[in-house]
């Protein structure tokens, strides 16, 4: 018997399996064809640009165009001692090409990157072509280190030496308050420079305490949202609702006419004497702030999921815990608080992580000291437009998400997450 | 549905219209400033050439022009600018140079406009148009009756306690910073200026600022918008702020705020305009600029707000116009920063210094500021 009588056919003499494949392939073209927009969304909105940062926040190349005889004539310079009188020139003609082609002004600020003070050194070099006043016949060397004294230390040469690779990781290691130093090893900015790791620990500390204090308001709320009667609770979610429905400006704004020193809330407190009108408490422009500010507009994120989780637990179970010899306590403990865990683990992560690149709060009432690492991101894509180290950072803070997602599925299982 | 295509085909070209290039737009500093400039030579400019003026507002420096550029759609063809950011947008090639009198009116009396003008120009691509101030002011409701006279004052947290609003930049903190520790100001400020170049200079000012942020006393509110200082001291939130002058004068005699006006040790500064290189309407703005900036129209907006125009014929516009304010009955001459009673101790603010170390100061300002 051969294989072939073995099989079977439809009606129309194709063999079944081929036609089953078939129907399947077409649902799966089908099922392709619905998820099409949503990746394509995804790819064009999400990955695309997730990659795009990525190679901006290492890509050196810029500068490697910038200067072409520069990192020629370096190639055979040990860096040791100041370079020779080849490399100076090599600069200042790439420097003159650049000045012609009014392109000299990224360069001195992108050098200024590497080293301190390359922006005023390499601008006073521009203004001394611009009055022509570097004679090319002879040692451009020591003309150019009578412009400017920088031109004659070798920082300034190790530092361009060492923007030669055209890729490099040298933005990540400034997001950490580091670079590389003239023997390519790591090293430390100098201490009144280093703001970053400062910015990192503030960011992580006001998410931990904003989640920790909206885990203490949001638990008991939404607790009574999900036993009161219907009538009330409506009413109660109406109340929780409301803001999260209002402008995130609106609601900072209004928190800054309540809590400034003739605000509201301190008029309040004077009124009923608990402080006196001369020593009225700064609410504003500092961590309590941002804490008070951040904690209102975040407590939606977390009661949403505890109510959705708290609403399917059946209150028979607390009963049946106290009918079994518990007090109130041990059965709220034992039985109610362990079902509700898939919903505080949403609740925190959420808000967690939204608090770590929160931005426009902290950045209206956070004054100096309530500042975080978004409002250096949104000064480097804004102010300084570098943002190559923008992107570093805002990667940084991508992994540091992804890394406490990590830990917090090794701890509690992501699949305990309950959102609704 | 043919109505509905109609209707957003027409819903589209008014879209169109009002973003396309028929309107020259301005980027300035918003608030009482804009408004003086709107009605003071805006408006008039735009009525006398047939054109739309848009102002938009913006806080300052280079890069949002720079992102525009970047991104390939310049939205601004005027920009409102500190001089060394002329300098620098000069330098990058982002604004249009000028040939300064062929580009601009003569004066009335025929001097050509750049005699008219109080200094040189830092740039090639600057035309002036006010010359204002960064001074203090204090909230008189705040000391009982004592009054802070002088800069040290500003930073005196034990005569004076309460907190302080600066500037959210360096620019004009450590010149006054370095202004109270001791370091006189004397032939413009020259002398600030090489002090801070000096080994440690700069650190010598960022330790007086540290020190008033950091006084159980002081306190810092950093403010970034011109409007702030006035409306920080009038809520309460703060007892000194430095600002412009401008602003202050705005609230004190426009608004009857109590607040009051210090002007020793003021930085004099003048403001400029840069024509956008590549602009949506290069022409026109360029028509529209030289008109905003002749004698009669810089001599409008100070109608309207207590800055000194550029040009000395304006001056004399308004010395013949007196009371010249809009409310027809306060002098404006003895309110300009360059009256006589203001500059007794003052210094310029050096368009170059901040040209050329602005970038790396504002690094160690940033790291200050972190650290408070």
């Amino acid at each position: 018997m051969s294989s072939e009588t073995k099989q079977i056919l439809t009606t129309d003499g194709i063999p079944l399996e081929v036609s089953l494949k078939k129907a399947e392939r077409k649902n799966k073209i089908k099922a392709f064809l619905l998820v099409a927009p949503l990746l394509l969304f995804l790819i064009i909105t999400y990955i695309f640009p997730i990659g795009e940062m990525f190679t901006r926040s290492i890509d050196d190349k810029m500068i490697t165009n910038m200067l072409p005889k520069t990192f020629k004539e370096m190639e055979s310079w040990d860096g040791q001692e100041l370079p020779p009188e080849e490399v100076f020139s090599a600069f200042y003609y790439d420097y003159k090409a650049l000045v012609e082609k009014q392109e000299h002004g990224k360069l001195g600020q992108r050098l200024n990157k590497e080293k301190n003070g390359f922006n005023s050194t390499t601008k006073r070099l521009f203004r001394n072509i611009k009055r022509k006043k570097i004679d090319e016949s002879v040692s451009i060397k020591e003309q150019m280190m009578k412009v400017h004294k920088n031109w004659g230390k070798v920082e300034y040469w190790q530092a361009i030496k060492r923007t030669a690779p055209p890729y490099t990781l040298a933005k990540y290691l400034k997001g950490m308050d580091m670079y590389y130093a003239a023997d390519g090893s790591i090293a430390q900015v100098d201490e009144d420079r280093r703001i970053h790791r400062i910015l990192w620990l503030r960011t992580l500390e006001i998410a931990f305490f904003v989640t920790v204090f909206c885990f203490l308001m949001g638990y008991p709320i939404a607790h009574l949202l999900a036993t009161l009667p219907m009538k009330y609770s409506n009413l109660l979610m109406i109340c929780v609702l409301l803001p999260f429905w209002t402008s995130l400006l609106v609601r900072t704004a209004s928190w800054m006419i309540l809590l400034q020193q003739q605000g509201v809330v301190n008029d309040f407190f004077v009124m009923i004497g608990l402080v006196a009108d001369d020593s009225r408490p700064e609410m504003m422009y500092n961590k309590v702030g941002t804490y008070v500010a951040m904690t209102q507009i975040l407590l939606p994120f977390m009661v949403l999921p505890l109510y959705s989780v708290m609403k399917t637990i059946s209150p028979s179970l607390m009963r049946a815990g106290k009918s079994l010899g518990g007090t109130p306590f041990v059965a709220f403990w034992k039985v109610y608080f362990p079902l509700t865990i898939p919903g505080i683990g949403a609740g925190c992560l959420l808000v967690f992580i939204l608090a770590i690149g929160y931005y426009i709060t902290p950045a209206l009432v956070g004054g100096a000291s309530g500042t975080l690492i978004s409002n250096q991101i949104a000064f480097h894509m804004k102010q300084t437009l570098d943002w190559s180290f923008a992107s570093a950072m805002g990667l940084m803070l991508l992994t540091g998400v992804l890394v406490i997602y990590w830990i917090y599925n090794k701890l509690v299982g992501v699949d305990n997450i309950k959102l609704g | 549905m043919k109505k509905l295509s109609k209707l957003l085909l027409a819903l589209s070209f008014v879209v169109s219209l009002t973003s396309s290039a028929f309107a020259v737009t301005i980027a300035s500093w918003g608030g009482a400033y804009t408004e003086s400039q709107k009605l003071g030579y805006g408006d008039p400019t735009a009525k006398a050439l047939g054109i739309e003026i848009n102002w938009v507002d913006y806080s300052g420096g280079l890069s949002e022009i720079k992102a525009q550029k970047e991104a390939g759609a310049i939205t601004w063809d005027i920009i409102d600018l500190f001089a060394f950011d002329t300098i620098n947008g000069c330098d990058e090639g982002l604004f249009v140079k000028f040939d300064f009198d062929k580009d601009f009116p003569a004066a009335p009396d025929g001097t050509p406009a750049s005699e008219d003008f109080f200094t040189g120009m830092p740039s090639e691509c600057a035309v002036g148009n006010i010359l204002y101030s960064w001074n203090y002011a204090f909230d008189t409701r705040a000391f009982g009756g004592k009054e802070p006279k002088t800069i040290k004052d500003f930073f005196n947290t034990k005569k004076f306690p309460g907190k302080r609003a600066i500037y959210n930049s360096a620019l004009t903190n450590l010149e006054i910073a370095l202004a109270a520790d001791g370091v006189k100001l004397g032939d413009g400020g020259t002398r600030v200026y090489r002090k801070l170049l000096e080994e440690g200079g700069i650190d010598r000012a960022l330790n007086k600022i540290k020190e008033l942020c950091t006084d159980p006393n002081g306190g810092c509110v950093f403010w970034s918008a011109g409007a702030q200082p006035p409306e920080l001291l009038v809520a309460g939130e703060v007892v000194m702020a430095t600002g412009w002058n401008g602003r202050f004068f705005n609230a004190e005699v426009g608004e009857g705020a109590p607040i009051k006006q210090v002007w020793d040790g003021q930085g004099l500064d003048y403001e400029y305009f840069a024509l956008v290189k590549g602009g949506p309407d290069e022409a026109n703005a360029k028509k529209a600029l030289a008109m905003m900036t002749n004698t009669e129209m810089l001599a409008g907006s100070a109608k309207y707000i207590a800055y000194a125009p550029w040009r000395k014929s304006s001056l004399d516009v308004i010395t013949a116009g007196e009371p010249w304010y809009k409310d027809g009955k306060t002098e404006m001459m003895p309110q300009m920063p360059t009256a006589p009673a203001n500059t007794k101790n003052y210094f310029l603010v050096d368009p170059f210094f901040w040209a050329d170390y602005g970038t790396e100061i504002g690094e160690k300002w940033e790291a200050f500021k972190a650290g408070l």
